[in-house]
Order: C-alpha cells, then sequence, then structure tokens
C-alpha cells in the first residue's frame, strides 16, 4: 500500500444540529486520481474545506502527507495546490500580476510550465481580473495551481466555466500529472471528467462516503443495460431472473440485467431477436441509480446499496 | 423590482440611522434644558459662542443660542451632515456599484428593464431609505419638542427633519454619479468622499471670518447650513439641495444607460503590463491595493489639517479675552489663540485618522467575505501571517497619516506667521495615532470575534466615541460616559503637550486587542458575506 496523500478519520462537521460531514473516513494514496461525487449539498466542499484548514472540524481529523491539516496547515500546503469552483481574485490585478502574486506566496513555480500554459489555456495574462469572463478566471486559478507541480491537486468542480475545448485541456493536464506522480483529488459534477481521468471514485450522501472504489469494482456491482431488437413482438420479460426496469418501445426492448445474463439470453434465443446491445452504466448511470431510490422509483433503499448485487 | 429590492435595504438603514440623528437631537436638546437652566447662563453662552469665528468655523455658525432650538440645530447640524453624507455616498456606492461588482445587476437586467431604468428606479429605493430617516427623525423631534421645556412645534420639526435628511439626500446623488464614473464600489465611494472633503473645506473657510463667507454658497454643505431651522428658516435654500441633487440624479441615471454594465465612464484601462513591485506576500498585495484609498484619505487629512493652520491665527485670536476658551478647556485644549484652537481641530484629525485605522480593518475583512483571502491561506500562508502583515501595513498608513496632519498644519501655520513650530505640531500629528491603534486593534478583535459585525461595530464606537466627546465639550457629562470616547484621552496638541505615556497605554490596549483578535480568528471559521 503506497504512502497517503490525504486521510481522514471520523471527520465530522456540523452547523448546529446539522451535519455537513459524518465521519468521514477517507484514503488517497499518493500518486492516483481520486473522483469524489455527490448532489448539491452532499458535503464534498464542506470536505475539502475541512482538509484546507479552511473551517474547523466538529469531530475528528484530517492529514495531508501525514500532517495534520489543521495543526500544521501552513507545512501541508506547500506540497498541494487548490483550484476552487469560483474564482474569487483581486479586480484591479492583470492575470500575470494574479500569477506572479499566487506563485511568490506559494513558493514553488514553474516557469515555463506556467507560460506553456497560459498558451494551452489561451489566456491574455495582460488583462485586469475585471477585465476577464468567468472562464477566464476560473483559467487564471487552475493555472497557478497547475504551475506549482504541487504533489497533491485538490480540484472542487474546476471547470466551472470552462468550454469543451479548455475542459479538454484540463484533462490533458491532469493526465500529465497523473504520469508524473502528483496526487489529484478531484470533486465534479461532470460525469464524464471523473469517469476520464480517475482511479477511483467516491460518492457522497447527505455528508456520508456511501460508495468508494474503481469504476471498475462499481459496474461489476450494478447492473447491465441491455437493448433487443425483435422481429415479431416483444416477449414478456419481467418475470426473467435477474433482470429489472424493462421498457418497451415497439419491437426494442431495454432492461436492466444483474448478476448472470444466462436466464435472459435463453429467453431472448427462443424470442427471434434481431439485435442485441449491452453496456455497462455510465458513471452518470451509477450515480443516478445511487439516487434514485431516495425519490421512490424503487432502484435503491435507503442505505443507497441500489448499487449493490 | 429594482426599486422593492433597494428600497428594502435603504429603508432597513434609514430606520437605524433616523433613530441615530433622532435620538442625537433629542439628547442636546434635553441636554441644554438641563445644564443651562436658567436665562442668564443661556445668555451668558449665546455671548461667549454667538460670534465666535473660531467655533463657526469648525462647529458651524452659532446663532440664537439662548434658545434650546438654537442650540438644538448648533449642536447637531455639522455632525449630523458629515455623517448624513456618509450614509448617502457609501449607501449609493454599495447599493449601485458594488451590486452591480457582485454580478447582481446581471439577474435583474435580463428582465423588464434598462440600464438607465435600473439605476433611476435604484435612486427611487435610496430615497425610500432618506425618507426614512427623516420620519423617524421628524417624529423623534416632535415628540421630544412636545416638551414644555424644549417646546419644538411639529411644523418646525418637519422642517428641521428635512434640513437634516438634504445632506443624505445630496450625497446619495453624488454616490449615484461617482457609481457610473468609477470602475469599482472603493474607487466611487473615494471619488464622493473627495466631494465631500471639498464641501467641508470650502465651508469651513467660508464660516472662519477671514472675509471668504460669500463661499458658502459653493459648498453643499453650507446650502444646508443657509437653511436655518428652528430659528430663522429660509427656505429657499432648498433650491439649490433640490437642484442639485435633480441634475445629479439625472445624469447618473443618463450615465448608467450610456455605459457597459460592469463597466465605467471614465476610461479604465482593462489591461496593462505587469507591475509585480508589492505583489511578494500579503503585506505587499495589501499596500498595492489599499494604495489609492489611503492616499485619497493623506490628501483629505492633509487638505484639512492645511485649512486648520490657515485659519488658526484668525479663529485662534478671536478666543482670545472670550469666555470661549472655558469650552475649549473642557475639550481639553486650555488657554487661548491659535494653540488653543489647533489644540482643538487636531480632535477632528484624530477622527479622520480613525476612519483611517476602521477602513484598513473592513478592507481586510472584504477579502475575507468576497472569498479572496482563502486564495492566500490554501497556499503556504499562516493566518497569523496575514493579519499581522496587514495590520503592520495599517500602522504604518496611521503614522504616515499622523505625519501629514502635522506637516500640512505647520505649513498653513508657517503662511499665517503663526509662529507654531514645526516639530510642536509634527508632535501632535503624531499624538493623534494612538487613538487610531486603538481602534485598529478593537476592530482586529470584532473580526477575529464577529467578523459579519465588524463594520457596525467600529463605526458605532468611532460615532461613539465623537459624540461623546463633542457633547462633552458642550454641556456637563460623566467622567465614565467620557471615558468611553477613544479620543478623551488624547492630550489636545499642541494646547498641551502630548502625554506619550498616555499614547502609549492606549496603544498597548489596541496592540492586547489586536492579539486577542489574531487568536480568534486563527481558530474559526472562514466566513463569507
Amino acid at each position: 500500500m503506497g504512502a497517503k496523500a490525504i486521510r481522514t478519520e471520523g471527520l465530522t462537521k456540523r452547523y448546529g444540529d446539522t451535519p455537513a460531514l459524518d465521519h468521514l473516513d477517507l484514503e488517497v494514496v499518493e500518486g492516483e486520481v481520486v473522483g469524489y461525487l455527490g448532489p448539491n449539498g452532499a458535503g464534498k466542499t464542506t470536505t475539502i474545506r475541512l482538509l484546507l484548514g479552511l473551517i474547523r472540524p466538529t469531530e475528528g481529523r484530517g492529514e495531508i502527507f501525514g500532517l495534520d491539516c489543521q495543526r500544521r496547515s501552513v507545512e501541508a500546503h506547500k506540497r498541494l495546490a487548490f483550484v476552487a469552483g469560483e474564482a474569487a481574485l483581486w479586480p484591479s490585478l492583470t492575470g500575470a500580476e494574479t500569477l506572479h502574486l499566487l506563485g511568490s506566496v506559494h513558493g514553488r513555480v514553474d516557469e515555463g510550465y506556467r507560460d506553456e500554459l497560459i498558451d494551452r489555456f489561451d489566456l491574455d495574462p495582460s488583462k485586469r481580473v475585471r477585465a476577464y469572463s468567468r472562464g477566464n478566471r476560473q483559467k487564471v486559478i487552475l493555472i497557478a495551481a497547475l504551475m506549482t507541480r504541487a504533489d497533491l491537486l485538490v480540484l472542487d468542480e474546476p471547470t466551472s466555466g470552462l468550454d469543451p475545448l479548455m475542459e479538454q485541456t484540463f484533462r490533458h493536464c491532469v493526465y500529465e500529472a497523473r504520469e508524473r506522480g502528483q496526487t489529484v483529488f478531484l470533486s465534479s459534477h461532470i460525469m464524464s471528467e471523473v469517469e476520464a481521468v480517475c482511479d477511483r471514485v467516491g460518492i457522497l450522501r447527505q455528508g456520508k462516503l456511501v460508495e468508494m472504489g474503481t469504476l471498475a469494482e462499481m459496474r461489476h456491482l450494478s447492473a447491465l443495460t441491455v437493448e433487443a431488437t425483435f422481429d415479431r413482438s416483444v416477449p414478456d420479460l419481467s418475470h426473467v431472473p435477474g433482470v429489472s426496469s424493462v421498457q418497451a418501445d415497439g419491437r426494442v426492448v431495454r432492461c436492466q440485467v444483474q448478476g448472470s445474463v444466462q436466464p435472459l439470453l435463453q429467453v431472448l434465443a427462443n424470442a427471434g431477436v434481431t439485435q442485441l446491445l449491452s453496456r455497462e452504466p455510465s458513471l452518470e448511470e451509477l450515480f443516478i441509480a445511487l439516487y434514485g431510490g431516495e425519490a421512490g422509483d424503487g432502484t435503491g433503499d435507503d442505505e443507497g446499496h441500489g448499487l449493490a448485487g | 423590482m429594482v426599486a422593492r429590492l433597494t428600497a428594502r435595504k435603504a429603508v432597513r438603514s434609514g430606520i437605524l440611522w433616523g433613530y441615530i440623528f433622532g435620538a442625537f437631537v433629542a439628547s442636546s436638546a434635553w441636554s441644554y434644558t438641563t445644564i443651562y437652566k436658567t436665562q442668564t447662563e443661556r445668555d451668558r453662552l449665546a455671548a461667549a459662542f454667538g460670534a465666535n469665528k473660531a467655533v463657526s468655523a469648525l462647529f458651524g455658525p452659532a446663532p440664537d443660542l439662548q434658545t434650546v432650538a438654537g442650540f438644538t440645530v448648533f449642536k447637531t447640524s455639522l455632525t449630523l451632515m458629515i455623517l448624513g453624507a456618509v450614509w448617502g455616498l457609501l449607501t449609493s456606492t454599495r447599493l449601485l456599484r458594488a451590486e452591480e461588482d457582485a454580478g447582481r445587476w446581471d439577474l435583474l437586467l435580463s428582465g423588464q428593464t434598462t440600464r438607465g431604468g435600473a439605476a433611476g428606479q435604484a435612486l427611487g429605493g435610496m430615497a425610500a431609505g432618506a425618507f426614512t430617516i427623516w420620519a423617524v427623525t421628524a417624529t423623534i423631534t416632535s415628540v421630544v419638542g412636545l416638551s414644555s421645556k424644549v417646546h419644538i412645534g411639529a411644523g418646525p420639526a418637519l422642517y428641521f427633519a428635512l434640513a437634516l435628511v438634504s445632506t443624505p439626500i445630496m450625497f446619495l446623488a453624488v454616490g449615484t454619479v461617482t457609481s457610473q464614473l468609477a470602475a469599482t464600489r472603493r474607487q466611487a465611494a473615494s471619488y464622493a468622499a473627495a466631494v465631500l472633503g471639498v464641501s467641508y473645506a470650502v465651508r469651513m473657510v467660508a464660516d472662519s471670518g477671514i472675509g471668504f463667507h460669500w463661499l458658502i454658497w459653493a459648498s453643499p454643505l453650507g446650502w444646508v447650513e443657509q437653511l436655518q431651522p428652528l430659528t430663522s428658516p429660509h427656505p429657499f435654500a432648498l433650491l439649490p439641495i433640490a437642484g442639485l441633487t435633480a441634475i445629479l440624479a439625472a445624469v447618473g441615471v443618463h450615465l448608467a444607460g450610456r455605459r457597459d454594465l460592469g463597466g465605467s465612464t471614465l476610461p479604465d484601462r482593462s489591461s496593462s503590463s505587469p507591475h509585480v513591485g508589492l505583489l511578494f506576500g500579503p503585506a505587499g498585495l495589501a499596500m498595492r491595493t489599499l494604495r489609492p484609498t489611503v492616499i485619497s484619505w493623506w490628501a483629505a487629512i492633509g487638505i484639512t489639517a492645511l485649512l486648520t493652520g490657515l485659519v488658526a491665527k484668525a479663529a485662534g485670536g478671536a478666543i482670545v479675552g472670550s469666555s470661549v476658551h472655558q469650552v475649549f478647556s473642557k475639550l481639553g485644549a486650555p488657554g487661548t489663540g491659535p494653540q488653543a484652537y489647533l489644540g482643538v481641530s487636531f480632535l477632528i484629525l484624530a477622527v479622520l485618522v480613525a476612519f483611517v485605522a476602521a477602513g484598513q480593518i473592513t478592507a481586510g475583512r472584504a477579502e475575507e467575505s468576497s472569498g479572496r483571502l482563502e486564495d492566500l491561506v490554501v497556499r503556504p500562508v499562516s493566518r497569523w501571517y496575514w493579519l499581522g502583515g496587514r495590520l503592520l501595513v495599517a500602522v504604518a498608513a496611521l503614522v504616515v497619516s499622523g505625519v501629514v496632519a502635522g506637516v500640512f498644519s505647520w505649513v498653513g501655520t508657517a503662511a499665517q506667521h503663526t509662529g507654531t513650530s514645526f516639530t510642536t505640531l509634527v508632535g501632535a500629528g503624531l499624538n493623534v495615532i494612538s487613538p487610531a491603534i486603538l481602534i485598529l486593534g478593537v476592530g482586529a478583535l470584532a473580526f477575529g470575534i464577529w467578523p459579519r459585525a465588524v463594520s457596525i461595530i467600529l463605526y458605532g464606537v468611532l460615532g461613539w466615541s465623537l459624540l461623546v466627546e463633542l457633547i462633552g465639550g458642550i454641556g456637563a457629562v460623566s467622567h465614565w460616559i467620557l471615558d468611553t470616547s477613544v479620543f478623551h484621552h488624547m492630550t489636545s496638541a499642541p494646547a498641551v503637550p502630548p502625554n506619550w505615556g498616555t499614547n502609549g497605554v492606549m496603544m498597548a490596549i489596541g496592540i492586547l486587542c489586536a492579539l486577542a483578535g489574531g487568536l480568534a480568528f486563527s481558530r474559526r471559521d472562514l466566513q463569507g458575506e
């Protein structure tokens, strides 16, 4: 097992009686890219703000590379870089001045890489921050974080406001960071982004970490999506073991299969199937399946184990 | 919609300020009836102040001091003029420029209104705030006036309240224009404050009795003075007040309609080559971002000190042989002549320097509430380092403020051959720093414990301290109350030598408060707006 870039033990934050984060036990190994998902208000930003020492925990503790997040925050921050979802910058400074300031404060800048990033993100550094669009302000804080080549990148919805081309540029930067052995902790709503870059994914729900694993593990626990086209009327699949969420549309039927597909294949083989498509669930489908039970569509229990077998 | 939203905020603030205005009026009227009980005492007061140029320059003219009404107008007018102007310019720049900078106007203007229309509606909402101040002040004045000892009728009370609210109304309009000219709220407030500073200085020269009384018509504050409520009302002075307000409001709405949302009428350079000299860390950043505001304050302090020095000889000469020196003694400036006048004038400079201190703390709080502080403390910057750096920059700004006050007052006195030495006046300037450092420490403590209330606490302490000093100078006030003023323990140099021991104690208290504030800040959550 590698050294821990992030480790939390019972990390809890309450506002009055409301638990924003509830006894979080989380580990991120050095060099891995971890995604952190959850609906609005699940506690993702609270987790990050606790790790960064911006707020104080009600209980528990967190460590960055073995350094206590609260007591040794300055030392911990020497090894990390943070990107917030919304850039709050100094309106009268130019982009270049902002990057200089943040680099000076961090104490570690790869100037050549910084210039390369400015080029790749197509940022005009001579403009004042108040003249930047929202996306360009986000680019400034992205570049400010990436240029430090920090051992740990903590990213909270980092591509907020970026156009698809810049999102792609950001993903390449994350790939490169991973290749260099940097650790990335990415909180995002963009499932495709997390799916593309992350080794492991954690899913937060009402302040609790309800799932943590690789995408392959999560897909294994979830249902396969099957679409079959017939040359005659569609058969009744509702009683086939392992099959659920059956939807018929003319001569096409879609369903979910958990566990073995053998029972379904036996039925389909005798039913005149002309085309059969199957795919593993996307991260978005996993996510929706986890939270879909809360809306009463019967795909999961109260613990959110809709993904579990 | 814009009018409703703006009115809600302005009326809330208007209720508080109407109460402050009304309370000040009520306390002035009541203190007069209790301190100056007999007509003989009142006549003596009127003789002492009535034609005194020193008093007139500092506090405004003092006619009819032998009556409750006349005294009440004299006591309240200038202070409430300045407070009202500050309310007006801060309210308008907050509800216009700051809201626009925060992006909230983007949402509003996606609805069925134009930029000019929205600005006009906002003005309407702010006018509701001014109306609230008038209504609350008029109500309190009328109620107090029912007393047979005070005896102010309802009609005069309404007119008096109108006179008091004239300055806030004018400066709502000033702030509306500066919000269009400037690119940021801070710039807009600075421009409007400069207008206030010049207005005050012109009024001061006009009232100093050195032959420039015609200048009273060149100052909006002078127009308000000419209304002369409760004594010999001259409502025609409402004409220039209404005219200026209407013109500025129309100009503001016109400019709002012509510029881009988020832009400014005055050219704002949207790009430049990098100037990274001060951008080495939090302290340098503070110097860089606060430089324009601090320089504006230094200019205001310098001009006020210069004018004070210029009128010192004439105004101080009027104290000789009069009983005004008794009042000046109560304010801590015994003796007669220019030194006594300067001793009292430096109280006003001390207030300005204290405002510099308060501004440094509120600027720090703005860094936190805006989220910009997080950009620094998520890097290897401890909260102590950030706060300590900002406080050191603030102390440096205060020291320069004190030196500016001393140097420019000397320039003024030297031009009039007053004979006060350079070192004496620079010493007097340095003397005003200690209450400002105390304010800085109190502000840091408030920032650590209750950051969202920093502005209320700081400006509340400053307002209270000034109120206590002014009332204490005129009437008998318990020493317990006087001791609550941060200015009370400052000697009135150059009338008397500075007491460096007392100054040291004040600064030590300020430093202790700052340390306690730093400890609290290091242990709490960062808080947004």
